[in-house]
C-alpha cells in the first residue's frame, strides 16, 4: 500500500511547493534589483485576499490573479517608497509591510471568511499527462501550477539573457556604476518592486484559488518567510529556488501523510521541520560561502548624490 | 519647509480639536450607557429609561462568525435571539483564549450585560474568574466544566449526530476505509471520532477510521492536504471535526463522499456531501433566556442532545438511498427516546481492551474525559 | 521631485523627531479612520472608543499597564540588539522559551516557598530565553548567517515546542486532556502591587534603571552605543564587538524570557499555547520608534499597549475586526520611517538655473 502513496504524495509535494515558488521567485527578483522586502508575508496574503475577492465578483479567476498580482505589486510600491523616496531602512520597513499587510487582508476580508468561489481546477494536460510516472506527478495540477513550472525559466531568461535583465541586475550590484553608464537605477528598482510583488501575490492567490477555493485570515501561515529564506539558500538563482519550494512543500506535506498511515509521532514536532529545515538549509548554506553570491547593493538604499 | 511644518501643525491641531469634541454617543443597537461605564461596578444597571428596561447579551467568539463553522452556528442562535423584542444582542469575534479573554468578557460585565455567553472551552477560567466578581449578571459557558452560582456549563451531545453520521458512512463506503480531518487531540474530538466509528461500525463491521491531526481549528489549506492524505490511503468518505470546508473540498474532487460539521456543508460540495453534524443552539439559547428573565434560572451542567434537537444532522444528499434514510432515521428516534444510548457496552479500545461492559452505559464523566479510541479507529490521541 | 531637490543636512534634526512622530501618528490615525468610513463605520467616533478603551478609564489604563509590561520588557531587548544593527526578530519565540522555562521550574518544584519559586522561575526563564537568542547569535558569528532569518525560524520553532510540551509531557491530567499544564500553586504568581497590576511593574522599573546604569556608566555600555554606529570602526579600536553581538541578543532573550514569565505567571496562572499575544512583533514597532532611549521605549510601549486594549473595545462596540490595530501599527511604523527622512534630509527649491 505504501508504495502506492509516492506518487500521490509527490503530486502533493507539487501543489504545496507552488505558492512557495512563486513568492520566492518573486522577491528574487527583487532582491536581484537590490531591494530588500521583507514584507513578503504581507504581501502575499493580501494577493491571496485580493485573488479571492476579485474572483468572487467577476467569476473569472484570472482576472482574480491580476488583481491578486496588482494588489500585493501596490503594497511593495509603499515599501519602494519608504525606501526610495524616503530613504527609510528597507529592513524595518518590510516588517511594517507585513504587519500592514496581514492586517490589512484580515480586516478586509474577515467578512468572506467562509465563503467560497470558483477558482482553478485541475485538469490533465493532453499526451504529457500520459507519460507513466512523470505524467501523474506534474501534469495533473491546475493551470497556475503549469505557470510555475514557466516561470523559473522565463525568470532566468529575463535575468541573465535579456538587457533589460543585466539593467536590473547593475542596480542591484552597482547603482552608482549603472547610473555613469546611462541607466536609471531608482527607476528599475521600482520596476523591480512591482513586478517581484506580483508574483508574489500570484503566489498568495494559489492558496485561494485553487489550492482550496476558500480564504482566511493568516492563510498564509508563514509560507512568505520561507520565501524570504529561500531566496538565500537559492543563492538567489532559479533554479534552486524549485528545489527549494518543493522541498518545503514535501516536508508540509509528508507529515500529514505520515499521520495518516498511523505513525505516530506528536505531530507538533513534525511540524517544526519546515522551519528546522530552512535553518539547516542556511547553515549548509553559509558553510559553503553562500552568502557571498548576494547582489552586492542588497539593502543599501540609493541616496539623493546631489 | 517652515511653511509645510506650519501647515502640519495647523492639521494636527484641527484634527485634535474634533477628536476631543466627537463626545456624543448616538444611540446604537448595542448602544452601552456611558455612566454605567463610569461606574465601574454594576452589573444590570439600568438607564433613566422608563419602562422596558432593554436585556442585553453578550457574545464571546473563538473565531470568526462568517467561518460556517462553530462560531457561525452560535451567531445563527444569537440572531434569531435579537429578533426577540426587548432583547438587544452583541458580540466580540476571534478573541484569544488567554489574558484577551478575561478582558473583552470584563469589558461586557462593566458595560451592564445581562447576559454573557462565552462560546469556548479555553474562556472557562476567564468566565469563571468575571463571574465571581459580577454576581447579578449570568454566565453560560460552552464546552466547559467549571460552574458557580452565576455560571453554568452547557454543551451538546453533538456525539449522538455523529454516530448517525458514522451509520451514513458506514453504508455509503465501499472502500470500508473512512477518514476523520480533526483538530485537536481534546476529549470533544476524540469523543466524536468515536461516537463515528460506532456508528460506521455498527452497519459495517469491517470498517476502519483513520485519523489526522492538523493541530488548527480553521485552516482551509492544511485542512484539506490531511483530507488528501487520507484519501490517498483509500478513504472514499471524509469526516471532519473541523471549522474549515476544506476537507469537503478535497472529497468533492476526488469524487467520493463526505460529512460535514457544524452547518450543512452541502453548499460546498453538493456532489459529496452526505450529511452533517449540526448544531441548533436556538433552542437551547432561547429556554436559557428565558428562564433568566422569569426568574427560573439555576446554575447547573446542561449536556442536551437530539431528545431538545439541539444537535441534529443535516439533510441528506440526494445520493443517500431511501432504506439508508430510513435506517438512520429511526436510530435518530431510538436515541432521542432514550431508548438507544451511543456509548453503550460491550466497546473495546484500540488495543482489544474492554472500557465498557456489557450492557453498561457510560456516563457522563467518562464521556468528558475520554481519550481513547475505539477499536477500528486507526491513530493516536497525541 | 518637481522644483525642489533634497539636500543632506550638516545634522540631523533633533526636537524635529517627535514633531515628525506626532505627524506620523496623525497620518496613520487619519488612514485608518479612512479605512473605518470606507466599512461604513463612523470615523472620528471609532477613534475616541478606540482612546476610551485604552485610556479613558480607569480600569482601562490598568489593562493598559498590564499589557505595558511585557511589550516594554521585549521592547528594551530589542532596542539593545537594533543599536548593534542586530536585527532580531525573534523575541517572540524567546518569550515562548522563557514560558517553557519558567514552567519547568514551577512543575519541578511545586511545593517551593514563594522566596525560591519566583527567582528560580525569573532564573530559569531567562536562561531558557537568552539560550534560544544564543543559537543565532554563534550562527551569525561563527558562520555570517542572517540573524533575521535564523530568530524569525526559531520563533516558530520556540512556538512549536510550547505546544509540544502542553500536549504532552505536561499535559494536566486533571484537565480531561485539554492541552494545558496543571495551574500554578500561588507561590508561583506574582503578587499585585496595585490594584491589579503586578510585582512585574517593579521588575520593569529595575531593568530600565539597571540598563541605563549599564549604557551609560559602564565601559561595556559605552561601547555598545558607540560600535553599534559603525562596527568596523569598532574592530579597528579593539572593541569586543563579536561579545557585544552575543551579549545583546542574549540580553534580549532573557528579556524576553522574562515577559514570558511574567505573562505566565499572572496573566494566564498556566502555560498554554495561547500565551503568544504576538508581544514580540510589537516590541519591534516600539524599539524602531523610540531607539535606545529608555523613557521613550515606555511611553511607547505605553501607548502601542493602550492600542491594543482599545481595539477591543472598538470590537465590542461598532464590531470592527481585531486586525484593525495590526493595521495602525503597521501604518504608524511605514509613517514614522518616512518622516525620518526630514530629520535627516531636507528640502531645497530649485533655482531657475538649474537642469
Amino acid at each position: 500500500m505504501y508504495a502506492e502513496l509516492v506518487i500521490p504524495v509527490l503530486a502533493a509535494t507539487i501543489q504545496a511547493g507552488t505558492p512557495i515558488l512563486f513568492a520566492t521567485l518573486g522577491e528574487m527578483f527583487t532582491e536581484r534589483a537590490g531591494v530588500l522586502n521583507l514584507g513578503v508575508e504581507g504581501m502575499m496574503i493580501l494577493g491571496a485576499f485580493f485573488g479571492f475577492l476579485f474572483t468572487h465578483w467577476t467569476g473569472n479567476p484570472w482576472i482574480g490573479v491580476l488583481m491578486a498580482g496588482t494588489a500585493a505589486g501596490m503594497l511593495g510600491l509603499l515599501h519602494g517608497l519608504v525606501c526610495q523616496v524616503f530613504l527609510g531602512s528597507q529592513v524595518v520597513s518590510g516588517l511594517a509591510l507585513t504587519i500592514l499587510g496581514v492586517g490589512l487582508a484580515d480586516y478586509l476580508g474577515t467578512p468572506y471568511v467562509g465563503v467560497i468561489t470558483e477558482g482553478f481546477t485541475p485538469f490533465a494536460v493532453p499526451v504529457l499527462s500520459s507519460i507513466p510516472l512523470a505524467g501523474d506527478i506534474f501534469f495533473r495540477h491546475d493551470a497556475l501550477v503549469y505557470l510555475s513550472y514557466v516561470m523559473p525559466l522565463l525568470f532566468w531568461f529575463f535575468i541573465c539573457r535579456t538587457r533589460a535583465g543585466m539593467a536590473l541586475r547593475s542596480a542591484g550590484e552597482n547603482p552608482a556604476a549603472s547610473a555613469a553608464v546611462g541607466l536609471n537605477p531608482v527607476r528599475l528598482r521600482w520596476m523591480a518592486i512591482f513586478a517581484g510583488g506580483f508574483l508574489v501575490g500570484v503566489g498568495g492567490a494559489y492558496l485561494s484559488l485553487a489550492y482550496t477555493h476558500l480564504w482566511t485570515n493568516n492563510m498564509t501561515a508563514g509560507r512568505g518567510w520561507i520565501a524570504v529564506a529561500l531566496v538565500i539558500f537559492a543563492f538567489w538563482r532559479p533554479g534552486r529556488a524549485v528545489l527549494g519550494a518543493y522541498l518545503f512543500g514535501g516536508v508540509m506535506v509528508f507529515q500529514l501523510r505520515l499521520q495518516a498511515m498511523g505513525a505516530t509521532l506528536p505531530s507538533s514536532l513534525l511540524l517544526m521541520l519546515p522551519y528546522a529545515l530552512t535553518v539547516v538549509v542556511l547553515l549548509v548554506s553559509s558553510l559553503r560561502g553562500g552568502g557571498g553570491n548576494a547582489p552586492a547593493a542588497l539593502g543599501v538604499n540609493i541616496e539623493p548624490d546631489e | 519647509m517652515r511653511k509645510l511644518m506650519l501647515l502640519l501643525a495647523a492639521a494636527l491641531l484641527v484634527f485634535g480639536g474634533l477628536t476631543g469634541c466627537e463626545k456624543e454617543k448616538p444611540a446604537e443597537k448595542t448602544a452601552t450607557a456611558e455612566s454605567a461605564a463610569k461606574q465601574d461596578s454594576a452589573p444590570a444597571a439600568t438607564e433613566e429609561a422608563p419602562a422596558e428596561k432593554e436585556f442585553k447579551i453578550g457574545f464571546v467568539y473563538v473565531s470568526p462568525v462568517g467561518d460556517a463553522g462553530w462560531s457561525y452556528a452560535h451567531d445563527q442562535a444569537r440572531m434569531e435571539l435579537e429578533k426577540r423584542p426587548g432583547v438587544t444582542t452583541s458580540f466580540v469575534e476571534s478573541v484569544p483564549e488567554g489574558a484577551d479573554a478575561e478582558r473583552v468578557i470584563l469589558n461586557m460585565a462593566r458595560k451592564g450585560y445581562d447576559m454573557i455567553f462565552t462560546t469556548s472551552y479555553g474562556y472557562m477560567d476567564p468566565t469563571l474568574k468575571v463571574a465571581g466578581q459580577y454576581p447579578d449578571i449570568t454566565f453560560m459557558h460552552c464546552a466547559g466544566y467549571k460552574t458557580a452560582p452565576n455560571m453554568s456549563a452547557y454543551f451538546g451531545r453533538v456525539y449522538q449526530a455523529r454516530y448517525l453520521t458514522g451509520m451514513v458512512a458506514g453504508r455509503m463506503t465501499k472502500s470500508n476505509v473512512l477518514g476523520y480531518v480533526a483538530a485537536f487531540p481534546i476529549p470533544e474530538v476524540i469523543r466524536g471520532i468515536n461516537a463515528f466509528a460506532l456508528g460506521v461500525r455498527s452497519v459495517n463491521p469491517d470498517a476502519q477510521v483513520r485519523v489526522v491531526w492538523t493541530k488548527t481549528w480553521y485552516d482551509p489549506a492544511t485542512e484539506k492536504e490531511a483530507a488528501k492524505s487520507l484519501l490517498d490511503v483509500g478513504a472514499d468518505v471524509i469526516a471532519q471535526h473541523q471549522d474549515s470546508p476544506g476537507p469537503q473540498e478535497a472529497a468533492q474532487e476526488r469524487g467520493v463522499y463526505s460529512v460535514g460539521y457544524n452547518s450543512d456543508m452541502s453548499t460546498f460540495a453538493p456532489k459529496a456531501h452526505l450529511t452533517s453534524a449540526v448544531w441548533n443552539w436556538q433552542i437551547f439559547y432561547d429556554h436559557v433566556v428565558d428562564s433568566v428573565r422569569d426568574g427560573s434560572w439555576q446554575s447547573g451542567q446542561y449536556w442536551w442532545g437530539l431528545e431538545h434537537g439541539i444537535v441534529d444532522i443535516a439533510p441528506f444528499g440526494d445520493m443517500v438511498p431511501q432504506d439508508v434514510r430510513d435506517e438512520v432515521l429511526a436510530k435518530k428516534a431510538d436515541i432521542a427516546s432514550g431508548k438507544v444510548a451511543v456509548f453503550t457496552g460491550p466497546v473495546k479500545d484500540q488495543s482489544g481492551k474492554i472500557r465498557i461492559a456489557e450492557g453498561e452505559k457510560a456516563g457522563d464523566a467518562a464521556l468528558l474525559g475520554m481519550d481513547w479510541f475505539v477499536e477500528g479507529v486507526v491513530g493516536t490521541t497525541e | 521631485m518637481m522644483g525642489y531637490r533634497v539636500v543632506k543636512r550638516q545634522e540631523p534634526l533633533n526636537w524635529g523627531s517627535f514633531f515628525i512622530f506626532l505627524v506620523a501618528l496623525v497620518l496613520s490615525l487619519s488612514l485608518s479612520g479612512a479605512m473605518l468610513a470606507v466599512q461604513g463605520k463612523p470615523f472620528l467616533k471609532g477613534l475616541y472608543l478606540l482612546w476610551d478603551g485604552g485610556f479613558g478609564q480607569l480600569y482601562a489604563l490598568e489593562d493598559t499597564l498590564l499589557k505595558t509590561i511585557p511589550i516594554f520588557l521585549c521592547a528594551l531587548g530589542v532596542a539593545v540588539c537594533f543599536r548593534m544593527q542586530i536585527w532580531n526578530i525573534g523575541a517572540e519565540g524567546q518569550f515562548a522559551l522563557g514560558a517553557v522555562g519558567a514552567t519547568w521550574a514551577v512543575l519541578t518544584f511545586p511545593a517551593a516557598p514563594a522566596w525560591v519559586l519566583i527567582p528560580l522561575m525569573l532564573v530559569c526563564g531567562a536562561v531558557a530565553g537568552g539560550l534560544w537568542a544564543l543559537v543565532p547569535a554563534l550562527l551569525r558569528l561563527r558562520l555570517g548567517m542572517n540573524e533575521i532569518i535564523t530568530t524569525l525560524m526559531f520563533n516558530y520553532i520556540g512556538i512549536l515546542l510550547l505546544q509540544y510540551m502542553v500536549y504532552g509531557p505536561w499535559k494536566d491530567p486533571a484537565s480531561f486532556g485539554f492541552p494545558m499544564t496543571p495551574m500554578f500553586p500561588v507561590a508561583a504568581v506574582f503578587a499585585p502591587v496595585v490594584g491589579r497590576i503586578h510585582w512585574g511593574i517593579v521588575l520593569c522599573a529595575v531593568v530600565a534603571v539597571a540598563l541605563w546604569f549599564f549604557l551609560y556608566r559602564t565601559r561595556l555600555g559605552f561601547e555598545l552605543l558607540a560600535g553599534g554606529e559603525n562596527p568596523r570602526a569598532a574592530r579597528y579600536a579593539r572593541m569586543p564587538y563579536n561579545f557585544l553581538v552575543v551579549f545583546v541578543l542574549v540580553l534580549c532573550g532573557a528579556l524576553a524570557g522574562w515577559a514570558g514569565v511574567l505573562e505566565t505567571s499572572t496573566t494566564l496562572g498556566r502555560l498554554q499555547s495561547n500565551v503568544m499575544a504576538g508581544y514580540g512583533f510589537t516590541a519591534i514597532v516600539v524599539a524602531w520608534l523610540a531607539r535606545l532611549r529608555i523613557p521613550t521605549i515606555a511611553v511607547f510601549s505605553f501607548l502601542l499597549a493602550g492600542l491594543r486594549v482599545g481595539v477591543e473595545n472598538l470590537q465590542l462596540e461598532l464590531q470592527v475586526p481585531a486586525a484593525f490595530g495590526g493595521i495602525i501599527e503597521g501604518l504608524i511604523l511605514l509613517t514614522v520611517l518616512a518622516g525620518q527622512f526630514f530629520v535627516w534630509f531636507t528640502l531645497q527649491p530649485r533655482s531657475k538655473g538649474e537642469d
